[in-house]
């Protein structure tokens, strides 16, 4: 279409290198290609983002539907606090805590194992040169990534599986166990800390080992009470009270006083300010 | 007008050769899932990307509120997702995205392995990609601290432990990392600039080398 | 030729289709990551102010006719963060026209660029308040002298008194808006 004797007088715009004779923007001709072919723009990208939109309307209702997450503020002195990763991460966190990966061997899941993943993965291309592209006629570089995906996902799982998902609820920056204030004169804070309650529960019935308590009111009666105490549950043995009969029920009835009262201690106490009578007014 | 407009820069900068560069090219069948439907799959760089953009948007709506600051950090997050109006979404945009980003992107990457597309001629674009998988699990891996919470404060301290145990230049890498000798102030910082500003300018250069390269070398063909 | 030409103006029209549906599609995608950013991040011109508390500031008694300096801290609530904002207030207690007692407590802050005006400090200007700055003069109620360069009287602190005669302060407003 253009010129074909451009190289003779070429002519510019101004003194910069934009051809000054310029070939109108005609679509491509599209009857050389095979197949049912058709252009990007826009026939293909009203595609592509259709699919996006549909993305996107669930990854909108993903975010509107649950909060991030966010716990309460960094304290390197707690020692309650058992870490975890991004679930992204688990994999590589769980692998070191095999026995080959830890300890002595630490470097071969820090280093050695990561790092002889992502070298066969940059070099994949080289590791892999035939010019065979179907997957099921390179059953080596097939079956390796296979089993990278499996052990991925049951490495993933176990340490998920592994850890204790209770916590994070406990230390969430809105979670009522944060709040607690529990008053340590008691008598009922007495009997609880001298017996072993307190070692699993927390000193501020927070929970650690164990679950926290400081609600117990609200989840049960002195009697229900009474019974957890003297015939356990779940990992909490039987006969763990070692005290009279008299202390038992002072602390008995110290636990059921905590859910109804003590537990909103924490917020709702904001200052409101008395802001009338503005002497003028505005 | 728009015409007009538009007439006036291509007289002068001729930007029409660039427009059709980018958008007026053919897309062969075995990609388009309106064809065969298992095309699908061709989908997911491009949603990785879209999700990326999302990423590189509600970040930097998030740095209007943020502060990299050990004693001001929780509580401005606390505030932004809290008091301000469509907070928790934005966060959570971020948040989740980040998510959302690593499984498309470990979907694109699984696409691209078994259907041989990182083949010759195709070996250094490949490359390019999974570096771009590595810088996008650093911005995850450095984002994690920045809301100064305790899951923040712990998963990075296993993680600095981790770059610890490398041998020869393990407490290199850790002082490097933390900024000092204990995970604090300075590691916040730096983590921060870290996933602000330099892993954020690898992974645009990167993008921009990844998508350079597909349209010199077209999409690989069908199996 | 002319089914050609027929096929031809299809073909531009189904294109044209395409991009519209390609912007309405692109529009959403647009919209729908976008508002809620947006949304978040003109918050702060959205937000209704919040009522501010008052501040004691002392008796009622100690103030006279003559504007009395008081330096008070007012807390204040940004964003996240919560201090105290260091004050100056200029108090003058009198018995207006109909004999009722009137509390004027005047803000420094000089209604021409923002310097900080003194009561009295002048040799040429006695019993006014006078800016250093470019010479914005103030009368003793506040209101600017025509002729310097503040074009408003200086700014009023709220306030009340409570039963027991102290004295509160709250935010300095223009005067047009009291």
């Amino acid at each position: 279409m253009a010129g074909h004797d451009d190289h003779k007088d070429v002519k510019y715009v101004g003194d910069s290198r934009i051809r000054a004779q310029r070939t109108p923007n005609y679509p491509k001709d599209y009857s050389e290609y095979p197949g049912k072919t058709e252009p990007f723009w826009p026939n293909f990208l009203l595609k592509e983002w259709m699919v996006g939109a549909v993305v996107l309307i669930g990854f909108l209702i993903l975010t509107v539907s649950h909060e991030p997450p966010l716990q309460v503020i960094a304290d390197p002195t707690d020692t309650n606090y058992s870490p975890i990763p991004d679930w992204y991460f688990l994999f590589l966190y769980e692998v070191l805590k095999y026995t080959y990966a830890s300890g002595p061997y630490t470097v071969i899941g820090t280093v050695i194992i990561p790092g002889l993943a992502v070298g066969a993965l940059l070099l994949a291309p080289w590791l892999d040169p035939g010019p065979e592209r179907r997957w099921y006629k390179r059953p080596i570089a097939s079956g390796l990534m296979f089993m990278t995906i499996i052990s991925l996902f049951i490495l993933t799982y176990q340490a998920a599986e592994g850890h204790n998902w209770e916590q994070e609820e406990r230390y969430a920056h809105d979670s009522p166990a944060q709040n607690v204030e529990i008053d340590t004169s008691e008598e009922g804070y007495q009997i609880y800390a001298a017996q072993s309650c307190i070692a699993c529960h927390g000193d501020q019935l927070q929970g650690a080992v164990g679950p926290p308590i400081f609600d117990a009111g609200a989840k049960y009666d002195a009697d229900g009470v009474r019974d957890l105490i003297e015939n356990g549950i779940g990992e909490m043995p039987p006969g763990q009270f070692e005290g009279s009969e008299e202390e038992l029920d002072i602390l008995v009835e110290w636990l059921v006083s905590l859910g109804t009262d003590a537990a909103p201690s924490g917020d709702a106490s904001d200052e409101e300010g008395s802001a009338d009578g503005n002497g003028e007014g505005d | 007008m728009l015409q007009k407009l538009y007439d006036w820069v291509d007289e002068r900068l001729d930007i029409t050769p660039m427009w059709r560069d980018i958008a007026d090219h053919e897309v062969p069948e075995h990609v388009n899932p309106a064809h065969h439907f298992s095309a699908f799959v061709y989908c997911f760089g491009g949603l990785t990307f879209f999700i990326v953009v999302i990423q590189f948007l509600s970040g930097m709506f998030l740095t209007m509120y943020y502060v990299p600051d050990i004693v001001n950090a929780h509580a401005s997050v606390m505030y932004l997702q809290n008091e301000v109006a469509f907070g928790a979404i934005v966060r959570g945009m971020h948040h989740w995205g980040a998510s959302v980003v690593i499984v498309l992107m470990f979907l694109h990457t699984l696409r691209v392995f078994f259907t041989g597309a990182y083949k010759k001629p195709r070996e250094l674009n490949w490359v390019v990609g999974v570096l771009l998988f590595l810088v996008i699990l650093g911005l995850g891996f450095t984002g994690y601290l920045l809301p100064w919470d305790m899951k923040a404060y712990f998963a990075t301290s296993v993680g600095v432990e981790i770059a610890a145990s490398i041998p020869v230049i393990g407490g290199l890498a850790e002082d490097l990392l933390t900024g000092g000798t204990i995970l604090g102030a300075e590691t916040l910082t730096r983590f921060f600039a870290i996933h602000v500003f330099f892993l954020p300018a690898a992974l645009m250069a990167l993008l921009a080398a990844h998508f350079i390269m597909i349209r010199r070398q077209g999409i690989s063909g069908p199996l | 030729m002319s089914e050609n030409d027929q096929q031809k103006t299809n073909d531009v029209s189904r294109r044209q289709f395409l991009n519209y549906t390609l912007m309405g599609v692109g529009g959403f995608l647009v919209a729908g990551t976008i508002t809620p950013m947006l949304r978040f991040a003109i918050d702060p011109v959205l937000k209704v102010d919040e009522e501010t508390d008052m501040v004691a500031i002392g008796d009622i008694s100690k103030y006279g006719p003559e504007p009395t300096r008081e330096d008070f801290q007012f807390p204040v609530k940004d964003g996240w963060a919560e201090y105290e904002l260091p004050q100056t207030a200029w108090i003058s207690v009198f018995e207006n026209d109909k004999g009722e007692r009137e509390v004027l407590a005047l803000s420094p802050i000089c209604k021409h660029l923002g310097c900080t005006v003194q009561w009295d400090t002048h040799e040429d200007y006695p019993e006014h308040f006078y800016c250093p700055c470019h010479d914005g003069l103030y009368t003793k109620d506040g209101i600017n002298v025509p002729g310097t360069p503040p074009t408003a009287p200086l700014d009023v602190y709220q306030y009340k008194v409570d039963d027991k005669g102290t004295l509160y302060l709250g935010k300095a407003v223009p005067r047009e808006e009291l």
